[in-house]
């Protein structure tokens, strides 16, 4: 039901690649340059949750980096947690129907709705996801940790370009991502650093060809990961429902 | 392949945390609660579905299980074309195929290769535009492949509906979560009547057909809204 049959019979199924993290930190930004940079090359279509309203969907249409029809949102019934993680449906509805009219698609980019640090996608639906964080957030975000920040397969620090009206240091940011993400990758992103950019796009050709290859293994951070208070042995902390 | 489970199936189709997602339906809250109504009518909207949309909906869902079992080749599309015509209101079937996708998923996992389940593809209706198979044809089919009986799959259909407005209400009316409970439980024997209505239903051409105007014109408003937290 998700596969495409390619032109040559084999079945290859289109990369379903997720981007979440916390309000305003530039996921749909990062979907609209993942897209401007990389729709002449390959096929794909674009999927939005948004609590309330379309805007998600409205702001990619009007920044014209793909035709309007291959921008979809989604309505989460005020569940936009459940709808990445315990309960897809709605989600692999919309991602299935845009295979179907578009197919075959290379890359299918779903944006995450909520707003919190702990939501992540679940592996029923994406193949790999982002997690966007932005340094107007605070320099210690990356520190504090959670399962997006530590496990996701690329963690993006957002906004460079702000850092010095905000007093964060990028390094030292970047560098706490990387303890806590034990040798994933991290990427400082802004999208007035063209450099920056390219990076961005490079790594997801790079994870579509090693997708291709099967050799991808799609990793679900989970709920909380374990972790330590001070003073206080490691513990779990249980997954709350939105 | 997950076949004849019985009085469990109840119990999981009826299930809120069941991954379907019906998390996008109030069962008409929403776009009740758009027209004016208070948190005290809830109780007042609950008896008017549950004896209408919901007897015509549990007995297509009987009639659906009966078919499951009943034929070789099955065929849903006779009761397919009953229930949509007895739903006249274009976001209301939308919003019914929608829902239904869910469940079918749900059992193409528990249940893959039945004829049943392979047979909803008889529940399609060309279109334009192509309307996928209601959602309680989908049950019926599920729950006579798990083995619900008639009345505890007709009782879970009407059950689910009223939850779906008990729930909803906690994010559009919010107040104490634990009146939805007492709402849902004051229906009870509205519930049993709807039951019995549903399963001496005995073809599609007698699928009740309840129509709620009220309910029916508020769905079609609510497809004309922005700001919106339901499909329906
Ligand atoms: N200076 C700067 N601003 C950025 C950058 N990326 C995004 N923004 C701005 O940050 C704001 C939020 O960006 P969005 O892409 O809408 O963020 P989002 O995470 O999709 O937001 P929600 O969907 O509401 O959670 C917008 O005003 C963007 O223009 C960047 O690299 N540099
Ligand atoms: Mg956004």
């Amino acid at each position: 039901m998700h596969n495409i049959r390619s032109k040559a019979g084999t079945v290859r199924r289109t990369l379903r690649l997720g981007v979440a993290g916390p309000v305003g930190t530039g996921k749909s930004s990062i979907l609209a340059t993942l897209c401007r940079e990389l729709a002449d090359e390959l096929s794909m279509a674009v999927v939005t949750n948004d609590i309330y309203t379309d805007e998600d969907a409205r702001f990619l249409r009007s920044a014209g980096v793909l035709p309007a029809e291959r921008i979809r949102p989604v309505e989460t019934g005020a569940c936009p947690h459940t709808a990445i993680r315990d309960d897809v449906s709605v989600n692999l509805d919309a991602v299935e129907d845009m295979e179907d009219a578009y197919g075959p698609l290379d890359v299918i980019l779903i944006e995450s709705g909520g707003d919190n640090l702990t939501a992540t996608f679940s592996p029923a639906l994406v193949d790999a996801q982002i997690f966007c964080l932005d340094v107007a957030g605070g320099g210690d975000v990356a520190r504090k940790g959670g399962p997006g920040i530590s496990k996701a397969d690329l963690l993006v620090i957002n906004k460079t370009d702000l850092a010095p009206h905000v007093d964060v240091d990028v390094a030292r940011m970047v560098d706490d991502a990387r303890c806590a993400r034990e040798g994933l990758p991290v990427l400082a992103l802004s999208k007035k650093d063209a450099s920056s950019v390219a990076e961005l796009a490079d790594w997801v050709r790079s994870l579509l060809a090693r997708y291709r290859a099967d050799r991808h293994t799609p990793v679900d951070p989970g709920p909380m990961a374990p972790h330590s208070h001070v003073h206080e042995g490691s513990h779990t902390h249980g997954d709350a429902r939105p | 392949m997950t076949a004849g489970i019985g009085p469990l199936a109840a119990l999981l189709l009826a299930d809120g945390r069941l991954p379907v997602g019906a998390y996008v339906y109030s069962a008409g809250l929403e776009p009740a609660v758009a027209a004016g109504l208070t948190r005290e009518e809830i109780p007042a909207l609950l008896r008017a579905r549950v004896r209408t949309v919901c007897v015509t909906e549990a007995a297509a869902a009987v009639l659906a299980a009966r078919e499951a079992v009943a034929r070789d080749p099955v065929d849903y599309g006779p009761l397919q074309r009953a229930l949509a015509a007895r739903t006249p209101v274009a976001p209301l079937r939308e919003v019914g195929a929608a829902l239904g996708r869910g469940v079918h998923r749900l059992a193409l996992r528990l249940a893959p290769g039945h004829p049943a389940i392979a047979a909803l593809d008889t529940a399609v209706l060309p279109g334009p535009p192509v309307l996928r198979p209601l959602r309680p044809v989908v049950t019926g089919a599920l729950g006579a492949v798990l083995g619900l009986a008639e009345a505890e799959l007709a009782r879970t259909v009407v059950y689910d509906d009223l939850q779906a407005v008990a729930s909803a209400a906690l994010k559009l009316l919010p107040g104490d979560p634990l009146d939805s409970v007492a709402w849902v439980a004051q229906t009870a024997s509205s519930v049993e009547e709807a039951v019995v209505e549903a399963v001496a239903t005995s073809k599609p051409s007698d699928l009740p057909a309840r129509s709620a105007p009220l309910i029916e014109q508020w769905a079609l408003e609510h497809a004309r809204t922005e700001r919106r937290l339901f499909l329906a």
